[in-house]
């Protein structure tokens, strides 16, 4: 039978290093004394020693010069630092190069113009390569990004695995956010509450489209609002079905409603 | 290494995979973040024109009635914002290989959705290729992509670009299914009788189905389109009769006497219609043969024009004069809990929209002497009663019937100066006339 290892038996072995580092740290103590006390001292007069108690001699004088009054050198308004933001660039007017009035009287021979022949294929004009992403593209969106459009605001994110059924199938995200917000009846809504917190609402979407386990995951506060936007998904009988290409059963959908009358 | 500092190791190593495990089940669900107020509004597509795929000399004008109908589809569903083809780059695309991207989805297009395609005839038959690309979304642009091979005539092109309208709408609409396919059921006098007639959605293909040489009202197709019960006048006064699309000829029904009108199906084939067989005009329910017949409603006042609730088919809005002038009211389908909706005027002609919540009817909200109120259309809806006008200072309008997929509300009107049938989206915008020749009422749109 093999012998047992105890593992944490081990801590009798710090000792030598310890005696080390404890010796290491007198000797750099004493270095430390000895180097302020001898050889710092062999250096001239020391701090604040003065030259001697001599008396000090005061003439009168008829005027102090005084300094003139300061003058700002530097504009602080505009300083010629570059900053984040360009200003819009000057544009300078060309003027257009007068064309002399030919003299009548002084015949001159007119040179043709040699033709340059650009024997050389002319280079593709690229456009300029921005940072934009173009739209469905960029790989998942962390989000949420978040708009204001009128008088009402909202968002919208996709995350997931991978995240690509937000990218790849974004018609039918939009189909989804088209469709809820048409059977939103705002009416529902108390006539008393002019703002309200945000109300989120989770639901699945299953293959055939039909939505299913609605539940509100965060309240408004209002109850009328939150029994508006859970009826606005039970209203609905299907999204229409998942994209056949989606080789998943069922789609999440966190949804938010934002409410200002 | 002893025993225990291997089994510290190996319960580690457990409980790590575990972790792992939790995590990759709970990120393998996609998750979607979204909300309200972000500005959504009708998706931005563009429909090139489809190119032809070969030389037959048959394409061209295949072809052009191919475009018109899918770009009229489209701009009837009331859900897009059609880029206007002035807008389009010169080289449209006849397949995926051709779509340059940044061509569509920048100014001046700045389209979102591309729909696109070829048509070829071969062998006396055409073949339809078309596509919808989301041309924002490069990486993994097609939505949608089908085929469509038939008989190279005007009318099968007409069918297949109804069916890829309808995908398109399908897809981009919410899972709603288009209306491109659907028919049009209404009275004419065109032939001097009144006659039920039929036409597309869209007011094409017009034929005659009955041919009574009386008078026929209130056609009302069944919600399986088999069948369309309307009511007649017999040698024994009106009754409820019915027309098969399975024989194409009426067939026989039960005769209940009396003055029978205004039948309605529900979405379960039972038939809610107006009979006078025990007095003043009730409410009565039978099943779609015309039996177990049952009275719903038991008063003086004339109680007509039933329609049920054609998402759950548990109420029944009609139209009573009880009280006086006509008004709406509904009740449970067994006859309980009458409710009134309306509460002056001249209400009539209610239809129930297809997800339950709206009902349309004619209303004329100032009547009776010196109160020259137009007759006009309203849209309620049932739970709040708050109502809204659709139609506006434009002659009478009536007999308000919702299109399958409940953006759509066709309608009787005058305002042409003679009597003829109309469509509106449901919010009484994009007003189009469909009929023209002679005198055309009181419209039923199919369930689907």
């Amino acid at each position: 039978m093999a012998a047992i290892t105890n593992i944490y038996s081990e801590h009798g072995q710090l000792s030598r290093p310890l005696a080390w580092s404890l010796g290491l740290h007198l000797a750099f103590a004493a270095f430390v004394v000895v180097y302020a006390t001898y050889i710092q001292g062999f250096r001239g007069q020391g701090w604040g020693s003065g030259g001697g108690g001599e008396a000090m001699g005061a003439t009168l004088v008829s005027s102090v010069p005084l300094p003139a009054n300061p003058t700002e050198k530097t504009n602080v308004v505009a300083t010629e630092s570059k900053g984040l933001t360009k200003s819009e660039p000057i544009i300078q007017e060309v003027e257009p190069e007068a064309i002399p009035i030919p003299d009548k009287n002084v015949k001159t021979k007119v040179k043709p113009a040699p033709v340059k022949t650009d024997t050389k294929r002319k280079a593709k004009l690229e456009p300029p390569v921005t940072n934009e992403v173009p739209y469905g593209e960029g790989g998942p969106v962390s989000g949420p990004y978040s708009m204001t459009a009128g008088s009402t605001k909202g968002g919208f994110g996709f995350t997931g695995s991978g995240g690509d059924f937000g990218s790849r199938f974004s018609w039918y995200v939009q189909g989804v956010q088209r469709k809820v917000t048409e059977n939103w009846l705002k009416y529902e809504v108390d006539p008393r509450i002019t703002d309200a917190k945000r109300v989120y609402l989770t639901f699945d979407i299953s293959r055939d489209g039909h939505p299913s386990n609605v539940s509100i995951e965060q309240s408004s506060g209002v109850p009328s609002l939150d029994i508006s936007a859970r009826r606005a998904i039970e209203r609905i009988d299907t999204f229409g079905t998942l994209p056949p290409d989606y080789s998943g059963n069922k789609v999440s959908v966190e949804f938010w409603f934002d409410y200002k009358r | 290494m002893s025993n225990s500092v291997r089994t510290i190791r190996y319960l580690s190593l457990i409980a790590a995979a575990l972790l792992l495990a939790l995590a990759a089940a709970s990120s393998a669900q996609d998750w979607i973040r979204t909300g309200t107020g972000l500005g959504v509004e009708r998706v931005r597509l563009a429909a090139a024109d489809f190119k032809t795929s070969n030389a037959d000399p048959k394409n061209g004008e295949l072809l052009k009635t191919f475009n018109d109908v899918l770009w009229n589809d489209l701009d009837n569903a009331g859900i897009f914002d059609l880029v206007s083809k002035s807008f389009y780059p010169l080289q449209e695309p006849s397949q995926p290989s051709d779509v340059n991207f940044t061509a569509w989805n920048s100014p001046p297009p700045n389209a979102s959705m591309l729909a696109f395609g070829n048509l070829g005839v071969a062998s006396g038959k055409v073949t339809v290729q078309g596509w919808l690309y989301d041309v924002k979304n490069q990486s993994s642009p097609q939505v949608l992509g089908k085929q469509y091979t038939d008989n190279a005539t005007n009318d099968a092109v007409r069918v297949i670009a109804h069916r890829f309208a309808d995908e398109i709408i399908f897809r981009l609409g919410g899972g709603i299914a288009g209306i491109a396919e659907s028919k049009i059921y209404f009275v004419s006098e065109r032939t001097g009788h009144k006659e039920i007639w039929m036409m597309d959605y869209d007011g094409a293909n017009q034929q005659q189905l009955t041919h009574t040489g009386g008078i026929s009202l209130s056609p009302r197709i069944s919600p399986d389109s088999s069948r369309l019960a309307f009511s007649s006048v017999t040698k024994n006064g009106w009754e409820i009769m019915m027309y098969s699309f399975d024989l194409n000829r009426l067939v026989s029904f039960p005769r209940f006497g009396g003055m029978n009108l205004s039948p309605s199906w529900s979405p379960d084939g039972k038939i809610a219609f107006s009979s006078s067989r025990s007095g003043y005009p009730n409410i009565f329910v039978i099943d779609g043969s015309g039996g177990n017949s049952h009275r719903l409603t038991n008063d003086q006042g004339p109680d007509v024009s039933p329609t049920w609730n054609r998402k759950t088919g548990a109420q029944i809005a009609f139209v009573s004069g009880r009280t006086g002038l006509p008004q709406i009211y509904t009740m449970e389908a067994d006859g309980t809990n009458v409710q009134r909706l309306t509460d002056q005027g001249y209400a009539v002609s209610p239809n129930w929209s297809p997800n339950g919540q709206f009902l349309t009817f004619s209303w004329m909200r100032k009547y009776g002497p010196g109160e020259p109120g137009s007759n006009d259309l309203y849209l309620m809806d049932i739970a709040s009663k708050q109502w809204v006008q659709l139609t506006h200072d434009s002659g009478r309008n009536d007999f308000p019937c919702w299109s399958p997929d409940g953006r759509h509300i066709i309608f009787q009107s005058h305002r042409s100066g003679s009597d003829q049938i109309w469509t509106m989206l449901a919010d009484g915008t994009n007003v189009k006339q469909l009929t023209f020749k002679g005198s055309n009422t009181q419209p039923n749109w199919s369930w689907k």
